[in-house]
């Protein structure tokens, strides 16, 4: 019961909206974040980076980064825009995670579709599973199991 | 700060284990529940990676006096915390945003989700956000926050401690950790404290103590954001 239950209410609230008055295909990301039991956590920190609609990460006019806390059904929202494909990459939103219980900060990626993508590539197991699922127009689900059946793949970075 | 496109490519060393947090601690039963059971997948870096926000252009800073004033002074041992962020080789972070957080001298955090039986101090309000001034250092007056126990555990009571989310100048930089006091007896068996087995580490995570005449007791300590010495991440 550290960083969980007790980051500051006020520290993740108001940073999800990424697509206010910003050039670009508005979208709705929303997700279930669960442990191994299936339990949902709440508070949990999630924390993303992302390319402009040109696939740049280098627009002062877009700050790319946005965080959101998860509520009692374990549940975030992120409001953005559709990033475009930075060079070599396919288009993707990167994911931090912060919580009690997680020693250390777990890093994913989210994708739009399946495609041949370097970081994508270096998942062995469960690729599938960092492609969002689109459930209308400019909605999209990305659930994140931390550990268990169909887990979410994450990175290590060294 | 300097972030983006100027910041080129580069390889930095990675981490010794040893030096890093296991994800799956005895003692600290949810853990087991959060931790992947998966190996991490390693990835090639580049600019998605090797590039990073800007969150002080983002979020408001606030003032670096936790402590209070006169009558509005809050309950507990007066500090000042002085931390010094740098990067991988060493370098300061110029204009890191970094934010604290800790508990109240009664062991109470300002969080609903705190069941802990202790009383709330009305002066007392535990969250601060800085940026590092040039040389990479940010100065923080408050008190010291007490330990308390730890929900559903045996016995278990968490050292006193101060929570730090730094950003570095990368994505991958990102860092969020707890740092220690010195000569507490409850160091020597923290969970997550000793969730880092290289004992050289371990001392990293703990505050120096610095004899200085004033009303406060005074604590350097430093934060390096990545590459081999980088400090333990703790939840």
């Amino acid at each position: 019961m550290t960083l969980g239950p007790f980051f500051p209410r006020e520290f993740a609230a108001g940073a999800n909206d990424l697509a206010r008055g910003v050039q670009g295909e508005a979208i709705e990301i929303t997700g279930r974040v669960v442990q191994a039991d299936g339990r949902a956590l709440d508070n949990l920190v999630l924390e993303i980076w992302q390319a402009d609609a040109q696939g740049r990460f280098d627009n002062h006019a877009f700050h790319g980064w946005g965080r959101a806390a998860t509520d009692s059904d374990g549940v975030y929202v992120f409001r953005t825009i559709k990033p475009g494909a930075a060079e070599g990459r396919a288009p993707h939103i990167n994911f931090l995670l912060l919580y009690s219980g997680l020693m250390r900060q777990l890093h994913t990626v989210m994708y739009f579709e399946d495609a041949r993508d370097p970081v994508l590539d270096a998942v062995i197991t469960g690729r599938e599973r960092l492609v969002a699922k689109k459930e209308g127009p400019n909605r999209y689900r990305f659930d994140i199991r931390l550990r268990g059946e169909g887990e979410t793949p994450f990175f290590d970075d060294g | 700060m300097v972030y983006g496109v100027n910041d080129m490519a580069y390889l930095v060393p990675p981490r010794d284990a040893r030096t890093q947090s296991t994800g799956v601690v005895a003692g600290y039963a949810q853990t087991a529940s959060r931790w992947p059971a998966q190996p991490l997948a390693r990835r090639p870096h580049g600019p998605a990676e090797l590039t990073g926000p800007r969150p002080d252009a983002l979020l408001k800073t606030t003032g670096g006096d936790l402590a209070g004033q006169g009558a509005r002074r809050a309950i507990g041992q007066l500090i000042d915390v002085r931390v010094s962020i740098v990067d991988e080789g060493g370098v300061p972070v110029s204009g890191a945003l970094v934010e604290i957080w800790h508990c109240n001298a009664a062991g109470k955090y300002i969080h609903p989700n705190d069941s802990n039986d202790a009383p709330a101090d009305p002066n007392f309000y535990g969250a601060a956000r800085l940026a590092a001034d040039e040389h990479g250092r940010i100065a923080l007056r408050t008190i010291k926050p007490a330990a308390y126990p730890v929900p559903d555990t045996d016995g278990w009571w968490r050292p006193p401690h101060i929570h730090f989310s730094v950003w570095g100048r990368v994505w991958l930089s990102r860092l969020v950790t707890q740092m220690f006091f010195p000569g507490e007896p409850l160091n020597q068996r923290d969970p997550i404290l000793n969730a880092v087995a290289d004992a050289a580490a371990r001392s990293g995570c703990i505050a120096r103590f610095v004899p200085q005449a004033g009303d406060a007791l005074v604590y350097e300590h430093q934060l390096v954001v990545r590459g081999r010495n980088a400090t333990p991440g703790m939840p």
